[in-house]
């Protein structure tokens, strides 16, 4: 039977529209911009981008020894090398399955991958390259500056790019019609936390303390709008460096602001830290931090004290879910470690690419039209629960809250507290 | 796309192509080309050497040989290079890692990046010159102007500091994401994949699909010829001098075309047209005399401009 062509956002997707009648981003409606006294002339994002560009008539190439699928991650020589590593391994043992199935019509399907050292312009380069080897599609990146770069490159050589790991809200947020992304952003974590904050905990005056890169400054950008458009302006902002391992000036000034909470934004070795000079210090504030302090390092590092922190992530890793299970069975067995929630985002990301480009054949933007078209993989149901797109192809699906008790992560599903209208944010 | 008196320079992802006299050659990497992606041309009117930017480094074609400048050989900020541009002596690029300046006479690079510039990353685009002043289109940092004279940078960015809207269409450039910059007639032309946006020195004011006759927001190029800038988009070929739009299509179905007057106003005009562009996918324009020279995503476009709402085009 044929699906009708939505109205609301041209695709047809059949059933309800995931994006029609919703704020961008589940933003909910006190924290829309502006909108307490002026509608915006005009809003984005709402209508997915369509690629009228040519491509489509590009014949498949024959002769082929294997399929490759290009990967741009932190493999040496950067901090986040141990993300970047359970990032390949997630998308690697996605491969191996899928090659030990046949992979794309008998012709195996190959990881190409290629580092990012977190340098500006240095993922240029990498795109260009993986371009010159003849990938089909790339995953990646975790730095949302390496990603960023590798998007533009990637627009210019019409490669579509799956990203499964960066968190920043403005990576999808660039217009190019070329980019999906399987997890979810800094913009979900920031309304979950603000609601929790604001609203459930009834704090009003907030001590951010961010890492001072672009991680920190866009991470917490959402937080810091939505602190204010709910009526309660971040009371200080301070910044430390990475890898820092003494925070007394900003904990000293914190215990003289008046703060009634604070919120933490960095790596968890770091936040791990400052958690423990703060209560070394005697400051009893609620806690709130990034997700990722939803770690083993993290709570290594903050031992007891990080008791009682409440934080964000992007999946439940010990959610009732059959495939979750399953992969997580085969990730230790293949690779002897837990995966992680880069590896695990990496493992959806790259069996969503496999099965596009074996439903579209090997043509980059007809793999491009179904990975975007709101329909094949809209509700995918993988290990990291159902991925749902906006107009940008940005994963709004569920996020979790954690709170650490007794040592351990409780995870539960976010519902935001009091929303003024139902449906903007489930 | 550059027009060089009767030659056409085209850079094509597989390398560059010389349209002259009625003959094509393409020049590789065996030839010498730093890269088989070519992403923009200029032409020193100076020297009226070739300047190639590519995917990976700047080549210099002058005297049939190509010189090759990469950031392990010189002062080149990245090796992708989305623009390049001859300014007198300095060539200027836009590149991954921030902008360039090469001074021809002296060979020193000068760049420009979140260091020492505006930029909240450096992220460049497109360049252009024009009014005593280099403006490069930053992504995510709105426009960067250089001023030759007193050697100092500022910044034009949307006011209202988000990307999912544009609060004010008029307010300064429509989105902080841009995508190209052309200056011409006293006008600075800011391309984005958001819209559009004209600046005359006192006053922005911003255009989109939706209340102008604008083909698309999403602008892959644009420049300027004397009040006129046209707007390479990705579902056709927009001219706007500030009070008349056109916008050339093809069907799709043959070799003929449409021109639309004045699209999305009570003015709208349609016409149909015996010819049209290649393809709707437009990516580069550039114009010679009464000449126009469109790059699209499935082959290159000349017309001639006819009036000034006629261009008699043939693919080639």
């Amino acid at each position: 039977m044929a699906i009708d062509t939505c109205v609301g956002c041209s695709y047809q997707h059949g059933g309800q529209c995931p994006i029609q009648g919703k704020n961008y981003g589940n933003t909910p409606d006190e924290v829309v911009p502006y909108a307490n006294f002026q509608n915006a002339y005009k809003k984005h994002f709402l209508i997915p981008m369509e690629f009228l560009g040519s491509g489509r008539e590009k014949p498949e190439p024959k002769g082929l020894e294997t399929v490759r699928i290009g990967f741009l991650g932190p493999l040496e020589g950067s901090k986040d090398t141990p993300k970047g590593k359970q990032m390949y391994q997630g998308a690697l043992l996605a491969i191996e399955q899928v090659n030990a199935k046949g992979g794309y019509k008998g012709t195996p399907f190959e990881l190409m991958p290629h580092n990012d050292v977190g340098l500006w312009g240095a993922a240029a380069n990498e795109v260009v390259a993986m371009d010159d080897e003849g990938v089909w599609a790339i995953l990646g990146s975790i730095n949302d500056i390496v990603t960023h770069v590798a998007i533009r490159v990637a627009l210019k050589c019409e490669i579509p790019v799956i990203n499964i790991g960066d968190p920043d809200p403005t990576l999808t947020e660039t217009n190019i019609p070329w980019v999906i992304r399987v997890i979810s952003d800094d913009r979900q974590s920031s309304y979950a936390l603000s609601s929790r904050i604001y609203k459930k905990d009834g704090h009003k005056r907030v001590s951010l303390l961010r890492v001072n890169n672009r991680y920190g400054r866009v991470g917490t950008g959402e937080f810091k709008d939505a602190s204010t458009r709910m009526g309660f302006p971040v009371a200080v902002e301070l910044r430390f460096e990475d890898g820092d391992k003494d925070f007394t000036d900003q904990i000293n000034k914190i215990k003289t602001n008046n703060s009634d909470a604070i919120v933490l934004w960095g790596d968890a070795k770091e936040m791990g830290l400052i958690v423990n000079q703060i209560r070394a210090k005697g400051l009893q504030h609620p806690i709130y931090a990034c997700d990722r302090a939803v770690t083993p390092e993290f709570m290594r590092v903050a031992g007891k004290n990080a008791n009682g922190i409440i934080t964000t992530a992007q999946f439940n890793p010990r959610a009732d879910n059959p495939s979750l299970k399953n992969f997580q069975k085969a990730y230790k067995e293949r690779f002897k470690m837990e995966p992680d929630v880069f590896a695990s985002h990496a493992y959806d990301g790259t069996n969503i690419t496999i099965q596009a480009i074996q439903k579209a054949g090997l043509n980059r933007t007809l793999i491009r039209d179904l990975l975007t078209d709101n329909s094949t993989f809209q509700n995918y149901k993988g290990v990291t629960g159902e991925i749902i797109f906006d107009g940008t192809w940005n994963d709004v699906g569920q996020i979790f809250l954690v709170e650490i008790k007794n040592d351990d992560f409780q995870f539960a599903p976010v519902v935001l507290v009091e929303p003024k209208l139902s449906g903007s944010i489930k | 796309m550059r027009t060089d008196e009767d030659r056409v320079w085209v850079g094509t992802n597989q390398g560059l192509a010389l349209l002259e006299n009625g003959k094509w050659k393409v020049y590789t990497e065996a030839d010498g080309l730093a890269h088989r992606s070519v992403l923009a041309l200029d032409v020193s009117p100076i020297t009226g050497d070739l300047w190639v930017a590519t995917m990976s480094g700047l080549n210099r074609f002058s005297a049939g040989k190509f010189t090759t400048y990469t950031q392990f050989n010189s002062g080149l900020a990245n090796d992708v290079i989305y623009s390049v541009i001859c300014d007198g002596k300095d060539v200027w690029v836009a590149t991954g890692g921030g902008a360039g300046m090469l001074d021809t006479y002296t060979g020193k690079w000068a760049i420009y990046t979140e260091q020492n510039a505006p930029m909240h990353e450096p992220w460049t685009y497109s360049i252009c010159a024009g009014g005593g002043n280099i403006y490069i289109a930053a992504w995510g940092g709105g426009v960067i102007e250089w001023n030759k004279a007193k050697k100092e940078f500022r910044d034009y960015i949307d006011p209202d500091g988000e990307m999912e809207i544009d609060l004010f269409p008029d307010d300064g450039v429509v989105h902080d994401i841009t995508t190209a910059v052309t200056y011409d007639d006293d006008i600075l032309w800011v391309a984005t994949y958001f819209g559009l946006s004209r600046y005359d020195g006192k006053r922005w004011k911003g255009y989109f699909d939706h209340d102008s006759g604008l083909a698309s927001n999403f602008i892959n190029y644009i420049k300027a010829n004397g009040e006129v800038a046209w707007m390479c988009t990705d579902n056709g070929l927009s001219s706007f001098n500030g009070e008349t739009w056109i916008t050339y299509k093809n069907l799709g179905t043959d070799q003929s075309g449409q021109v639309i007057v004045n699209g999305k106003s009570p003015k709208e005009n349609i016409l149909k047209a015996s010819s049209s562009l290649s393809h709707n996918f437009t990516i580069g324009v550039d114009f010679k005399d009464n000449d126009i020279w469109v790059a699209t995503s499935h082959g290159l476009s000349h017309g001639v401009v006819v009036g000034q709402t006629e261009v008699k085009t043939s693919k080639l």
